[in-house]
């Protein structure tokens, strides 16, 4: 082993080097990763959180085996260590020293997080917007917050800069707690296909379709176990607090000893949990104290404390139930939420909401497996009025109808004819703008072709809406997940996000956008300005205001004013209020003393 | 006289649903029943032949009885309007003036008697969830009117939203003694999927709490009129030309599946118990 010990030796004596993007094997670890310890001078350091000693396949020897740690490869770390070496002119791999410093690197950097699981009495108890609270209060703090979830079940899904698929609400957390967003914060998505069959998205990518049996029967116990525990790991080593999300309820009993997403993934990273309970829809005393009397003795003692959310009026009238509640459990009620209105991107395809603006009317079909509802909430910045339909007779005062994306494009499809919707599209042609989204754009064009039986249960080939001259085949079963960025018609920022399986080919039409291709760029989507016909894969299309202009003009009824707001700038605002909100209702000597207290 | 009463573990359960489906079941077995709710928080209302104002959710169980609604049927009906203020109406006609709550249990008590003078099988539907505990003292809808009325009493939970069992036990646990006596089972409501890999957990919330299962109802997406302002524009099927034909043939078909998904011969023999 001379050879490494020059590269050691070479090392020590070089300068701070980075990520190296020449090599052919970067990024060998993780996108950023430092490269300037390719070889580490403090091997072996024995340290069980970092490695491990297995049997070498060439001498059958025990050897030393760090293949994936990642500490040195941090850039805070490898800094630090550039310093310490430099500071006692260390040029030897044998030097006795580096010992003395590898030891004050762990002290300072290989900490663990703190962690903070968000559970809910329900599904829609709030968990994500508390869970979001939190992230804010805490990285206002000055703390390195990282959001997770172990699982997510919805079809509102975002692509991160190194186009991995997660979903909407982790990413709003990302947002929240200033971290640029990668897969780690929801290594598991469900993605429901119909027929209780879910795409299983797995770091980002497509693993596996499961049922529901399946799901737990097989992949949760195997795979799903191994894919949170070590998501989990990696935020805990990067962060100050890592704040998990349940899914669902934590005590679905039937389900108990194989959930991942709840008192699975908190028991895994020694989570702190708090119970939020929705007090809107009744029952909230009733759920909260079932919740945790469901569960086995030792998760219970977990359970520090319990929010009340979503409370219109005076909480005051609630007193005498949080103190029996209390007296009951033993467990603290932190605080009362108040029923906020905030702006902020819904999750789950049951808050697909209509916006009650005074401008435009935009119809956006209700498709039975929408997703990417999201795709809308910009248009609130404009006053529109976006209501979800789901008869054609609805699209009749429109200014704007939209046929959105889907989970599956080609059932959608059939619903769309069974309702009647084509023939009242094909008469608003030319009289209100048309745009389809991702699937709702398939839609619109003459064919979808699925020879490979991608979408439905056998192989198919189904003549589409026929507003646009555009043919889909689904000829892969890849998936296309990126993010894009590029010129709205006019030459306006656009800002958004693919995700789909099959490719369009466009006969004749213009492109609706010009996305930036590498160095080059590309066309994409269709325009027919004449007949007012747009069709794109873009998701997030409306979020910057140079789109939204173009498309509201063309209804008719432009922006409310000349310069329209960046939806990111209402989302920041959003996320500040609530966190003000949030420090204004709970508790926070309860929440911040008694369980944000284990600083180190 | 008879009576069952459903309580739910939250407001939108589908307390109304499962009485309006029982109140249609025993109708179609030749049963001479009666619906009832002491109070209705709503302003989904209607007026009854002789003008008194009363919940839907009632007139709706009437006329799956086969009966005209009456507004005994719901003696109390509290109005939200604006800002927290509330309209009071007793017995079909607005009310004012103080000492409301009191007076209105009383009025309401002579409407269930005076109905169970006139029917022999009595459907009552609670109100909200049943263990509002920061409400015990103020809550006539609930407990109160199961005490009074000496009715038997199932719980009814939401399993799409998550949570059930931690509901319907929480609800049972919260529920003083005495209450907890008259309460003999609970009902889950809106399951999709196949209802065997529940089994484990239901005898667990038997177990713990003597409760008996009467069944797990699956989600079906047959749209009845809507008591409850969260369900607006809720999706589902409606076909037809008079609206209440079109509801009252989803009611059939929801009574059809409570048939094959629900022990009705049991809860019907919960409340020939209940016979005083």
């Amino acid at each position: 082993m001379q050879w490494v010990k020059e590269e050691v030796r070479d090392e020590l004596k070089s300068g701070h080097r980075g990520p190296d993007e020449s090599c052919q094997y970067h990024p060998c670890h993780f996108d950023g990763q430092d490269c300037s310890w390719c070889f580490c001078p403090f091997y072996p350091c024995h340290r069980p959180e970092l490695g491990a000693t297995v049997v070498s396949k060439r001498s059958g020897e025990p050897v030393w085996s760090c293949v994936d740690c990642e500490f040195l490869h941090r850039q805070d770390v490898s800094r630090a260590a550039r310093e310490l070496i430099r500071g006692e002119g260390i040029e030897d791999p044998d030097d006795p020293r580096l010992a003395g410093i590898f030891d004050e690197l762990i002290a300072r950097f290989n900490t663990r997080a703190k962690a903070l699981m968000v559970l809910g009495a329900t599904s829609d108890a709030g968990k994500s917007i508390v869970a979001t609270a939190l992230c804010r209060v805490l990285s206002d703090m000055g703390y390195a917050v990282a959001p997770f979830k172990s699982q997510n079940m919805s079809l509102n899904s975002f692509v991160t800069r190194g186009g991995d698929e997660i979903s909407r609400a982790q990413h709003l957390q990302a947002l929240a707690a200033r971290m640029e967003p990668d897969h780690h914060v929801n290594p598991i998505l469900l993605k429901p296909k119909g027929d209780a069959v879910s795409q299983v998205v797995v770091e980002g990518r497509p693993y596996a379709d499961h049922d529901v049996r399946s799901y737990y029967e097989e992949f949760v116990p195997g795979e799903g176990t191994a894919v949170m525990r070590r998501n989990i790991e990696y935020l805990m080593r990067k962060n100050d607090y890592v704040v998990m999300e349940g899914a669902g309820s934590p005590a679905e009993i039937n389900i108990y000893h194989c959930d991942i997403a709840n008192m699975g993934a908190a028991k895994a990273a020694g989570a702190d949990c708090i119970l939020v309970v929705n007090i809107e829809k009744g029952g909230a005393f009733a759920y909260a104290y079932g919740t945790i009397m469901l569960m086995p003795e030792e998760d219970r003692s977990m359970v520090k404390g319990i929010l009340i959310n979503n409370m219109r009026g005076d909480a005051s009238c609630l007193d005498e139930g949080i103190k029996e509640l209390e007296g009951r459990l033993g467990v603290p009620v932190l605080g009362v939420l108040p029923h906020l209105d905030l702006k902020l991107p819904k999750e789950d395809s049951l808050g697909c909401r209509d916006i009650d603006g005074e401008g435009a009317v935009v119809a956006v079909i209700r498709l039975p497996r929408l997703s990417n509802f999201t795709d809308f909430d910009a248009l609130e910045l404009e006053g529109a009025n976006v209501r979800f339909v789901d008869d054609p007779a609805e699209l009749s005062d429109a200014d704007m109808a939209v046929i959105p994306g889907s989970k599956n494009t080609i059932g959608d499809l059939e619903w769309l004819k069974g309702k009647g919707f084509p023939e009242k599209l094909r008469e608003l042609k030319g009289k209100v703008p048309i745009l389809g989204i991702c699937g709702g754009y398939q839609m619109m064009g003459d064919r979808i072709d699925d020879p490979l039986a991608v979408e439905g249960p056998a192989p198919s080939s189904t003549e589409g809406i026929g507003l646009l001259r555009l043919s889909t085949v689904f000829d892969s079963r890849e998936k296309s997940t990126v993010q894009v960025e590029g010129e709205a018609p006019g030459g306006g920022r656009l800002r958004g996000y693919e995700i789909h399986m099959g490719r369009s080919d466009r006969h004749g039409h213009a492109p609706l956008f010009r996305l930036k291709n590498g160095d080059g760029w590309r066309d994409e989507g269709c325009l027919d300005e004449e007949m007012m016909l747009m069709g794109s894969y873009v998701h997030g299309l409306f979020d910057l205001p140079a789109f939204r202009a173009f498309a509201l003009s063309m209804a008719g009824k432009g922006p409310k004013d000349g310069e329209g707001d960046d939806h990111d700038d209402s989302v920041e605002e959003g996320l500040d209020r609530l966190a003000e909100a949030f420090r204004a209702a709970v508790d926070e000597d309860a929440l911040l003393g008694g369980m944000l207290g284990a600083l180190r | 006289m008879s009576s069952l009463m459903m309580v739910g573990a939250s407001s939108a359960a589908g307390k109304s649903t499962v009485c309006a489906m029982l109140c249609r079941l025993m109708r179609r077995r030749g049963m001479d029943v009666v619906p009832y709710k002491t109070l209705n928080l709503s302003l989904n209302s209607f007026v009854d032949r002789d003008g008194g104002e009363m919940g839907m959710s009632q007139a709706f169980q009437a006329w799956a009885c086969g009966l005209e609604p009456d507004c005994r049927m719901n003696p109390v009906l509290i109005k939200p309007h604006a800002e927290g203020r509330m309209q009071t109406v007793i017995a079909g006609r607005v009310a004012d003036g103080s000492g409301l709550r009191e007076r209105a249990f009383a009025e309401a008590m002579g409407c269930f008697r005076s109905l169970s003078d006139e029917h022999q099988h009595i459907v009552v539907e609670g109100s909200g969830s049943a263990a509002e505990i920061n409400l015990r003292h103020s809550d006539i809808a609930n407990m109160r009117t199961a005490r009074a009325t000496a009715s038997p009493v199932v719980i009814v939970g939401d399993i799409d939203s998550g949570g059930v069992f931690a509901g319907i036990y929480g609800t049972y646990m919260l529920l003083p003694e005495e209450d907890r006596a008259l309460v003999k089972g609970f009902i889950i409501n809106r399951f999709r999927g196949d209802a065997s890999i529940l089994d484990a957990a239901l005898r667990r919330i038997e177990e713990e709490t003597g409760m008996r299962c009467f069944g797990v109802m699956p989600y079906l997406p047959f749209r009845l009129p809507s008591e409850d302002s969260l369900d607006m524009g809720a999706p589902g099927e409606l076909e037809g030309e008079d609206v209440r034909g079109a509801w009252m043939d989803n009611l059939d078909r929801l009574a059809d599946e409570a048939e094959r998904s629900l022990d009705v011969d049991g809860l019907l023999s919960l409340m020939k118990d209940s016979t005083a």
